[in-house]
């Protein structure tokens, strides 16, 4: 299966694909959404739970219950990519109840863009001083980063998935990036 | 913060939002905006990606549509094969009730007919007992046989022994007399539609003039209404009563809803009547004798009172005699005749299966199904309600509890 490699662009490509999928069957309409959203839901995952491993399980488990509960999807309620995230936010909320233990980076992500021999130190300091930052963050704090950084949603499906509104959404990314510059600040 | 929390966003939130988007856009951003863009590229360039073979294993699972080992569809059927007989079992158990209930109680409230014989028998002497349990039945309804009395013609002899006797096909019960002094009578209700009780009424008074009966007294109030009512008290001879009962139960455009057919043994009574009317008799004859011989006045005065004193009670006795004979000879018969707000169907009081029967059974059947439904609906729905304000509470308790761990790691 040739699955779409990049983080998916968000509302574009969701349209998109919604039109080219309205009159497929619901299983077109999976294998689709799998295609486009796999990465995206791994990315999210892995930053909640810290642990590759972990998030393996975790994505697989969510389209999977995902295909399963397809003919339950409710296009009213909103679109397919927020429906199979808040699948992924359960079965991740699931995992850190079941092992109950602080999501730290167990086993760091391959960083496919690890600086180079080419950055700078400066550079190569700032990254480190994010990732830091990042993962002394709290856990809501850490979600709403991996969903709008490594899962690439919108505003209002980051709403949607996290059960508030889109401005408490807005509020909360504005406070967490506040949050995550002045630790990067104190940090270099 | 839920999602109806619509307050509008803080200008600085809005332009941090702007600049993280126009950055993920590949958009430039204001020059006092490029440490904010930066930290955007850096999370973004955090992004952990899934391993190739990681991505492969899944792709092969989907395309395999997450085919899992055929255990689980096995034990689905198991549930199913465990819980279809009993949910059916239930229903239908669950139907059967209703129909017995309302099969039941539907003879005097609607158009379901179902006659109600009953029979009574109450013997003044033992005699009426022993015939009873002794004398055999001359058809399969009737238990009556025997010689029949000088006053009282046997019902072996009537022609109406093998009449049908009732609307819905039952025969009432013969009172068995086997010589002995019987008095009838019965009690029949019918039912009939509201504009239909004067007609129905008209043909009382038409059988009774048939069967050589008397309208004793009568009341008949007609409505079109289902206060409708008319009451008939008649007497008809013994002989015509099962011609007549057959006649009353077969009106046209009325059935029937109960049937009442009751006898009292007077043997006992008529022959007591008979034995003082006999010693009367008796002693008038012996004291005429006396009055012959008398030949002193107040001997005279004195047989002759005693002799109208005699008379006086042969008289008495032979009013009871001729009582208890008229009452064994006619028949009282009490009809009542009710405006049901359910029409009785004429069908409904022949015998035998007909297109109007089938019809108007089938009618029954819908209604009591129409009737079984919203009873379920009446108790579905508030426990439907029940059931969902249950689940939305136990999603709520669910996600807040899934959430509370983000507080805690």
């Amino acid at each position: 299966m040739d699955r779409v490699g990049v983080r998916s662009e968000g509302v574009t490509e969701t349209e998109t694909l919604e039109e080219q999928t309205a009159s497929q069957s619901t299983w077109a309409r999976f294998e689709a959404l799998y295609r486009s959203s796999l990465d995206d839901v791994f990315a999210y995952v892995a930053t909640l739970l810290g642990d590759r491993s972990a998030a393996e399980d975790v994505t697989a488990l969510a389209f999977e219950r995902a295909y399963r509960r397809r003919v339950t999807f409710d296009r009213r309620r909103g679109d397919e990519r927020a429906w199979v995230f808040g699948i992924a936010r359960n079965a991740a909320l699931d995992e850190l109840r079941r092992r109950r233990r602080v999501a730290t980076l167990v086993s760091d992500p391959q960083d496919t863009e690890t600086a180079s021999v080419h950055d700078g130190a400066e550079v190569a300091l700032r990254r480190t001083a994010v990732k830091a930052a990042l993962a002394g963050l709290p856990a809501r704090e850490r979600e709403i980063v991996a969903l709008k950084f490594h899962a690439g949603l919108r505003n209002a499906e980051i709403a949607a998935v996290l059960g508030v509104s889109e401005t408490a959404a807005g509020t909360l990314l504005h406070r967490t990036m506040e949050k995550l510059r002045k630790a990067c600040d104190a940090s270099l | 913060m839920r999602r109806f929390d619509e307050s509008p966003l803080d200008p600085d939130a809005e332009t941090t939002l702007a600049v993280i988007d126009a950055t993920l856009g590949g958009e430039a951003v204001a020059p006092e905006d490029a440490e904010l863009a930066e930290l955007t590229l850096i999370l973004a360039g955090q992004r952990p990606v899934a391993s190739e073979p990681f991505a492969a294993a899944l792709d092969e699972r989907v395309q395999r549509r997450f085919a899992r080992p055929p255990r689980r569809p096995r034990r689905r059927l198991r549930w199913r094969s465990v819980l279809a007989p009993g949910a059916a079992a239930g229903l239908v158990a669950g139907l059967a009730v209703v129909v017995v209930l309302s099969a039941g109680g539907g003879g005097s409230s609607s158009g379901v007919q179902m006659p109600t014989v009953t029979s009574s028998a109450s013997a003044l002497s033992g005699g009426v007992g022993r015939a009873l349990r002794a004398e055999s039945a001359p058809s399969s309804t009737s238990s009556a046989a025997g010689s029949s009395s000088a006053t009282s013609p046997s019902p072996a002899t009537s022609p109406s022994a093998s009449g049908p006797s009732s609307a819905g096909g039952a025969t009432a019960p013969t009172p068995p007399t086997g010589g002995r002094q019987v008095v009838q009578s019965a009690q029949l209700s019918l039912s009939t539609r509201p504009n239909r009780v004067d007609d129905v009424a008209q043909q009382v008074f038409d059988v009774v003039s048939v069967q050589d009966g008397v309208v004793e007294n009568s009341n008949v109030t007609a409505t079109n209404s289902s206060s409708g009512y008319a009451q008939f008290q008649l007497s008809v001879p013994s002989a015509n009563l099962q011609q007549t009962m057959s006649a009353l139960s077969r009106l046209r455009g009325a059935s029937v809803v109960s049937r009442t057919d009751s006898s009292q043994d007077i043997t006992g009574q008529v022959g007591g009547a008979g034995r003082r009317l006999a010693d009367a008799r008796a002693l008038r004859t012996a004291l005429l004798r006396k009055l012959a011989a008398a030949t002193t006045t107040s001997d005279i005065d004195s047989l002759k009172a005693q002799i109208r004193d005699a008379e006086a009670s042969i008289a008495s006795d032979q009013s009871t005699l001729r009582s208890l004979h008229r009452k064994v000879d006619n028949t009282q018969i009490a009809v009542t005749i009710n405006a049901a707000s359910a029409p009785g169907h004429p069908a409904a009081s022949g015998s035998g299966f007909t297109i109007g029967k089938a019809g108007h059974d089938a009618g029954r059947v819908l209604v009591i199904a129409a009737g079984v439904a919203l009873i379920a609906l009446a108790v579905l729905v508030p426990l439907s309600l029940l059931g969902a304000i249950g689940l939305w509470i136990a999603g709520a308790v669910r996600r807040r509890r899934r959430e509370q761990v983000l507080d805690l790691v």
